[in-house]
């Protein structure tokens, strides 16, 4: 059985300008996707003999995402941008991580924490969601004391929105729980900052040298007609979609609560298809209201993700399009219905400007709405923290994500832009750099703004086709467990062997890291010996090799970041005028010859 | 029989026998070649290895759609259309050079291909070297 080794040939490389596979490009935070799915594409396929296996690919990448365990069950925003996508169906890269966060998970919770020296300054974190989370994780493995305040009972932030029967919650607490634990960082709970007693000039006093601030989006967006409030949002029966699901993830709402009531969700977006499925498990009767027509490639389209609309409509849930509310009817303080006018428009030119047409106007029933169209960071604090700028906005630097208003303040997360997990994690990255320069005055901006040019798909006669995701029946479905089935270990290996590993190598050196092979020499051209006929050219499956002319003729030239050392150039080279340098083959080839001259061949 | 022939073994390092440390056969008449890629291989190395006293090679490349270089294995077996005619015109048997296309990461049928590979080489004969 092999073993990962952490040698220095076997590290990914990382440079100002690179080439990487189109998912590793796609990714937020450049997780190195083609290292693992080759990694685990080589394991043995008897579980008990992998899962050692399994714990070292898992040892890695919480390395570098300490949260991989939950992206497993969120994320796949890699898979948008995967080369296999137009030939065949991109590689299910989120099963794959799923499938190694199930291994890992049980470790993790009894893994030894990390021995790290703090010995540098005091920094603050307010916010304990991804973004603080993934800064604190990071600061804490360079040195810095690090402390995390968070307004509520507990970490995570909004990934407690996430539903149940998406991620279980095994999974988010043992990962939130050993991110603290690993790397020792402090917790502090109930404790926020920006109200009462907590401000930054007070944490400033308590010594810590920089600030990040991560709090999220905690208010959810109001409805609005045209430029008014929709009234009738105080009326019982009216709620929020995110509070909604605060309340869901901490067991407030019991079981059935619904049963028999008429639920209407207005939205469109992945959060108002949680807060419907969810308000369906919990026995309602629910029909979505979106102002966003059916058609996603339009502009008007729904912003949700197709498998999210999939599994509404499998769960009975009526997707109503194209519809705004006008009016909210009460009746002795209780919400009846709902006015829903058509949507003729969504977006103009500058931008969200819907448009409707009041001949034709739709009155839907209800006793329970719940709003989810979108959400806001509390303005009021920051601005009394100072960290608007004149026209309201937040005055923060997109590269180092510094204050502009005050400089040991930085600000990420949702906060500063509302986006996937991974690019509050991103961001979170991105604030440890920053403060780590600005504790030790340095320049903040050189180097930050790296180049990656992505792989193209390459040459090949044969794809494979991707497998089927298993989702639990409809008529099953209505609890909390989870829906979609992983992988086994033998389809987790098939799958991994379809990557067709289409980066370079010095982003993966997955081989060298198990021994498979020693080193990755690129090809090198003699060029008294190259005409010119370009063979090579056609030869090499990653369009590496480019002829140019020179005072000699035409030649042969090899981009060595391109390069995967298969020798394939070599070998089809006519004259010999490609080697891959002190190649094995060649050694072994000797020694094979050695042999075979002393060996007796004919046995008396 | 009396005689036993020598057999050179070509192997794809990411298809065969990677979750083993491969000693290599015990027998002093195998070799065994672990390569990057079956595609790597050029005539030039098997010619070599008959001119040293091979009487027969075997390349165990993966299974078609499979290979971590694309079609390395689809390389190997186009050589191996060519080889087999220089071969011939040269009066050498096409049958002492085969290539296996599967997967085997535990390497558990290498022993049974080499066994087989050796029977039809006795059958053959040793290779007259002079006809190289």
């Amino acid at each position: 059985m092999w073993n990962t080794v952490s040698k220095g040939t076997a590290a990914v490389e990382r440079a100002v300008k690179q080439y990487l596979p189109p998912c590793q490009e796609q990714c937020p935070i450049n997780e190195d996707i083609q290292r693992t799915n080759v990694l685990i594409s080589l394991l043995p396929d008897d579980p008990e003999t992998a899962a050692p296996a399994i714990l070292q690919i898992g040892d890695y990448l919480y390395d570098k995402n300490p949260f991989f365990s939950v992206c497993g069950y969120v994320c796949g925003l890699c898979e948008l941008e995967c080369n296999y996508h137009a030939k065949g169906g991109a590689i299910k890269r989120r099963l794959l991580k799923r499938f190694i966060s199930d291994t890992y998970i049980p470790h993790l919770e009894t893994r030894e924490e990390w021995s790290l020296i703090k010995h540098k300054e005091n920094v603050a974190i307010v916010g304990g969601g991804p973004a603080g989370l993934m800064a604190g994780f990071d600061l804490s493995r360079r040195g810095y004391r690090v402390t995390i305040f968070e307004a509520s009972d507990r970490l995570g932030g909004a990934l407690w929105l996430i539903p149940r029967y998406r991620l279980p919650e095994r999974v988010l607490t043992s990962t939130l729980e050993g991110m603290v634990r690993m790397v020792g960082m402090d917790v502090r709970l109930n404790t926020r900052i920006g109200q009462g007693k907590w401000t930054l000039e007070k944490l400033r006093n308590e010594g810590f040298k920089a600030i990040f601030i991560a709090q999220g989006t905690p208010t959810p967006r109001t409805l609005t007609f045209g430029r008014n409030q929709v009234e009738g949002q105080d009326l019982s029966g009216v709620m929020y979609g995110q509070t909604f699901l605060y309340e869901v993830s901490h067991g407030n709402i019991r079981p059935n609560y619904f049963t028999g009531k008429k639920v209407l969700v207005i939205g469109g977006g992945n959060v108002a298809f949680d807060v419907a499925r969810t308000a369906r498990r919990l026995g309602g009767e629910t029909s979505i209201v979106a102002l966003e027509c059916e058609d996603k490639a339009s502009r008007d389209g729904i912003p949700a993700d197709v498998e999210e609309i999939r599994g509404a409509w499998e769960e009975g849930i009526r997707i109503i399009y194209s519809r705004g509310v006008e009016k909210i009817i009460g009746e002795s303080e209780r919400m009846k219905g709902l006015v829903c006018p058509r949507c003729v428009r969504v977006y103009d030119e500058k931008g969200f400007n819907p448009a409707f047409d009041p001949a034709d106007t739709l009155v839907l029933d209800g006793d329970v709405l719940i709003v989810t169209v979108g959400q806001g960071p509390d303005w009021t604090a920051l601005q009394e923290e100072g960290l608007v700028d004149g026209h309201g906005r937040l005055a923060v630097d997109p590269v180092t994500l510094q204050s502009r208003n005050r400089k040991p303040v930085f600000v990420g997360g949702d906060l500063r832009k509302i986006g996937f997990m991974v690019e509050a994690m991103q961001d979170g990255l991105v604030a440890a750099e920053s403060i780590e320069r600005y504790l030790q005055d340095r320049d903040m901006t050189e180097g930050r703004k790296r180049v990656f040019e992505v792989q193209d798909i390459p040459m090949r006669r044969h794809y494979l086709t991707e497998p089927e995701v298993v989702w639990i029946p409809p008529e099953k479905r209505m609890h909390f467990q989870l829906f979609e089935r992983g992988f086994t270990l033998t389809e987790a290996i098939e799958e991994a062997r379809r990557c067709l590993a289409c980066g370079p190598c010095i982003s993966c050196k997955a081989c060298v890291s198990i021994g498979l092979r020693d080193s990755l020499n690129p090809a090198e051209v003699l060029t008294d010996r190259c005409c010119g006929c370009g063979i090579c050219v056609s030869a090499c499956f990653y369009s590496a090799i480019q002829l140019k002319d020179v005072d000699m003729g035409r030649i042969s030239l090899t981009d060595a970041f391109k390069c995967k050392s298969c020798g394939m150039c070599v070998s089809s080279c006519p004259s010999g005028a490609r080697t891959l340098g002190e190649d094995a083959l060649e050694a072994a080839l000797m020694t094979a010859a050695a042999g075979l001259q002393n060996s007796p061949g004919a046995v008396p | 029989m009396g005689y036993e022939p020598k057999l050179v073994c070509f192997s794809c390092k990411f298809g065969w026998g990677y979750l083993r440390d491969l000693d290599g056969p015990k027998e002093a008449s195998v070799f065994l070649i672990p390569v990057e890629c079956s595609g790597k291989l050029d005539a030039i190395h098997l010619l070599k290895v008959f001119k040293e006293g091979a009487d027969g090679v075997l390349i165990l490349a993966c299974e078609e759609g499979h290979c971590h270089f694309q079609e390395g294995n689809f390389r190997a077996l186009k050589m191996l259309y060519l080889l087999e005619e220089v071969l011939w015109a040269h009066g050498i048997q096409k049958e002492r050079v085969r290539i296996a296309f599967s997967l085997d990461p535990e390497g558990r049928g290498i022993p049974d291909r080499i066994v087989q590979m050796k029977n039809s080489l006795a059958a053959l004969g040793p290779l007259d070297r002079a006809l190289l």
